[in-house]
């Protein structure tokens, strides 16, 4: 065994420069997949969060065919009630109630229907980002009754500025008609126009008076400690509702769930990077395939010696698999502890991407991004390299049991 | 043999029926036409009871009602007191709101047009394009079948080309005194979407005439809305200043 070690330790450093050459290259798609990974497993989390931060939460807690139907007779009867077993649940940082219906929002020149949301102006500062991006006038206050807070684009759709009255109409959960007349008091910005265009925000205790919710929301809004620990959450909260409510069903439902698009568009992207990365592979296991041949090919007389001698074919092959794994085993090492040390650099001072594009701003992606070293991110690639360059090296290997000892000692 | 002449029997049939519909076709859109004046007639006043049904729910409004033509309507809601004062103006295909608690008039934006009236299963569409069966689609005669021993008329009605219309096609019964017995909406797939029937025909306003309508949708047949006339009175006409702005915030009764 030892004898083989040494033999195959010897083999690669016969040809050093060639050697060197195969290992950087295992080294540097080891190095790209890490980094490349890391990076898109942290823009993941960041597109997620910001998403999650604009509006949806992490999770919501809402009446069963809300999220399909939007109806407004489809409310959560009891908020109190859920606030407090969101209050006992572990892992949850803050929660907040909304309440949403589609009317007419009309200013003294236009006309639009969009999505009026009733917010609990403390407790929404808590969970998204709608008071950190206001960018004219102010956030509402608990005392605020007729106040409203309405996106760029819509204000401008509108023509309207701070200060200035929307007449609102709509239809209540009992079928009444509602309408208020409520006053332009800040306007924000968050990036997602989709966002921006569509909606406006009063104050809960207003739009439930407004609508003839008789206390009742729509959705119950929560921010978990990490994202990680959602799965968790949803499953404790679901089980707590579902026993306490059988009758009138509430349904818990996580981000996923809520932005479908959101999971899609990440999917998506994962698989394209799968795909350049696995060409990337392919590509450099065809330059290792050469380098392995070649040094099979050379040594066919050598071979041929060795054979009629009388070394056992199966210990040539042995010889040879030990030599490219040893080759691989540096090559990925080097590769993984330079990847790491990449990675970790751009982790901690982030990575400025300027001129972000309006499909990237629709999700709100920050125009920092940071990746994430994860345990997955560091073994995936390193994983697929080695299994891949093995598959490589067993052909010469293979190949060597078919020699003619003869024949071999007979080429040049 | 016997197939043969089967074959030579289908296809005179077909050909007879062929010849029957084209020659129908006119009649269809007569038949349409004049169904469309008898339930509308030249102006009307009415009261209406709309009932919104829902499994769980069931709410009724009662809305005063003024037509004039095909062109004009004013609907003003009478209870419940919530409600009252909440008005409707139809002038050609445009649509004008009034709520009384913000005292405003809207105009009802183009994007807002599919959404429904009053939280009821009609359409602004349907009010505001009610004339578009008339005007939009060509008719042909279906079938026939009897209702209440009076012969009962099937119409397929086939948007024009190019015409600005939210459906795929219509299917309507009108029997031959010209009453109304069903109007069904089918989206462009074909599929049908919602439905009108009328019930309860009686003499209404000097006429026979269906005393309720009821419109559902096609997913939900326990979801409907139920119109239901308490008084009916045809008129020769109605002032033409009846139909503006300042009568939708202050109709007179």
């Amino acid at each position: 065994m030892t004898v083989d070690v040494k033999m195959a330790w010897r083999n690669i450093w016969r040809n050093p420069r060639r050697s060197i050459l195969t290992m950087t290259a295992i080294a540097f798609a080891t190095l790209l997949l890490v980094f490349m990974l890391s990076f898109q497993f942290g823009s993941y989390d960041t597109m997620i969060n910001s998403a999650v931060k604009i509006h949806t939460g992490h999770l919501q807690v809402q009446a069963g065919g809300y999220q399909d139907k939007k109806r407004m007779r489809l409310a959560v009867p009891d908020p109190g009630a859920i606030g407090t077993i969101l209050e006992a649940t572990p892992d949850i940082e803050a929660y907040t109630y909304r309440a949403n219906a589609f009317s007419l929002v009309s200013s003294k020149e236009r006309t639009y229907g969009i999505v009026v949301i009733g917010i609990d102006p403390a407790r929404e500062a808590s969970v998204s980002a709608l008071k950190k991006v206001i960018r004219h006038g102010s956030y509402l206050s608990s005392t605020d009754t007729n106040q409203a807070l309405i996106g760029e684009l819509l204000a401008k759709n509108l023509r309207v500025g701070l200060g200035d009255q929307l007449v609102v109409l709509g239809q209540g959960r009992d079928g009444s008609v509602a309408a208020t007349v409520v006053e332009v008091k800040g306007i924000f910005n968050s990036g997602q126009d989709e966002f921006d265009r569509s909606s406006i925000h009063i104050p809960l205790s207003h739009f439930q008076e407004v609508y003839a919710m008789r206390g009742g929301v729509h959705e119950v809004v929560a921010l978990g400690k990490s994202l990680g620990a959602i799965p968790a959450i949803k499953k404790t909260v679901a089980g707590v509702i579902e026993i306490k409510d059988a009758k009138q069903p509430l349904v818990v439902l996580d981000w996923m769930d809520l932005m479908p698009g959101l999971v899609e568009g990440i999917q998506l992207d994962l698989i394209s990077g799968l795909i350049l990365y696995f060409i990337l592979i392919v590509v450099v296991a065809f330059s290792i395939l050469n380098t392995f041949l070649m040094s099979v090919f050379e040594r066919t007389k050598e071979f041929g010696v060795l054979m009629v001698i009388g070394t056992a074919p199966g210990r040539l092959t042995k010889v040879l698999l030990l030599e490219s794994l040893t080759m691989t085993a540096v090559g990925i090492v080097v590769g993984i502890i330079a990847g790491i040390l990449i990675t970790w650099y751009f982790q901690v001072h982030g990575i400025v991407i300027s001129g972000t594009s309006e499909v990237v701003r629709q999700f709100g992606i920050p125009e920092r991004m940071f990746p994430r070293l994860s345990f997955l991110s560091i073994t995936i690639g390193p994983t697929l390299v080695l299994f891949i360059t093995f598959l490589t090296a067993l052909y010469p290997a293979l190949k060597v049991r078919r020699l003619q000892p003869v024949e071999a000692l007979a080429s040049v | 043999m016997t197939k043969k002449l089967l074959i030579a029997f289908c296809l005179a049939l077909f050909i007879i029926a062929g010849l029957c519909g084209s020659g129908k076709a006119e009649d269809a859109q007569a038949l349409v036409q004049a169904s469309f004046d008898y339930y509308r007639g030249k102006a009307s006043t009415a009261t209406v009871d709309m009932t919104i049904h829902r499994p769980d729910w069931e709410r009724v409004v009662t809305i005063r009602a003024w037509t004039k033509g095909q062109e004009e309507s004013l609907f003003w809601i009478t209870a419940p007191p919530k409600d009252e004062g909440n008005s409707t103006l139809k002038k050609g295909r445009e649509m004008w709101i009034y709520n009384p608690k913000v005292n405003r008039v809207i105009k009802l934006p183009p994007s807002m047009m599919s959404q429904s009236w009053m939280g009821s299963d009609f359409s602004n569409n349907d009010l505001a394009k009610s004339d578009s069966l008339i005007k939009d689609y060509s008719h042909s005669l279906t079938g026939t079948e009897t209702h209440e021993g009076k012969k009962v008329y099937l119409i397929q009605s086939i948007p024009k080309l190019e015409a600005p219309v939210v459906w795929g096609m219509q299917k309507l019964k009108i029997r031959e005194d010209h009453i109304f017995l069903s109007q069904a909406f089918f989206d462009e797939d074909l599929k049908l979407v919602k439905i009108m029937t009328a019930h309860d025909i009686q003499m209404l306003g000097g006429k026979l005439f269906p005393r309720a309508w009821r419109m559902q949708k096609a997913e939900a047949w326990d979801e409907y809305t139920e119109l239901t006339y308490n008084e009916l009175d045809f008129k020769e006409d109605l002032p033409e200043n009846l139909f503006t702005l300042t009568n939708l915030k202050n109709p007179r009764r």
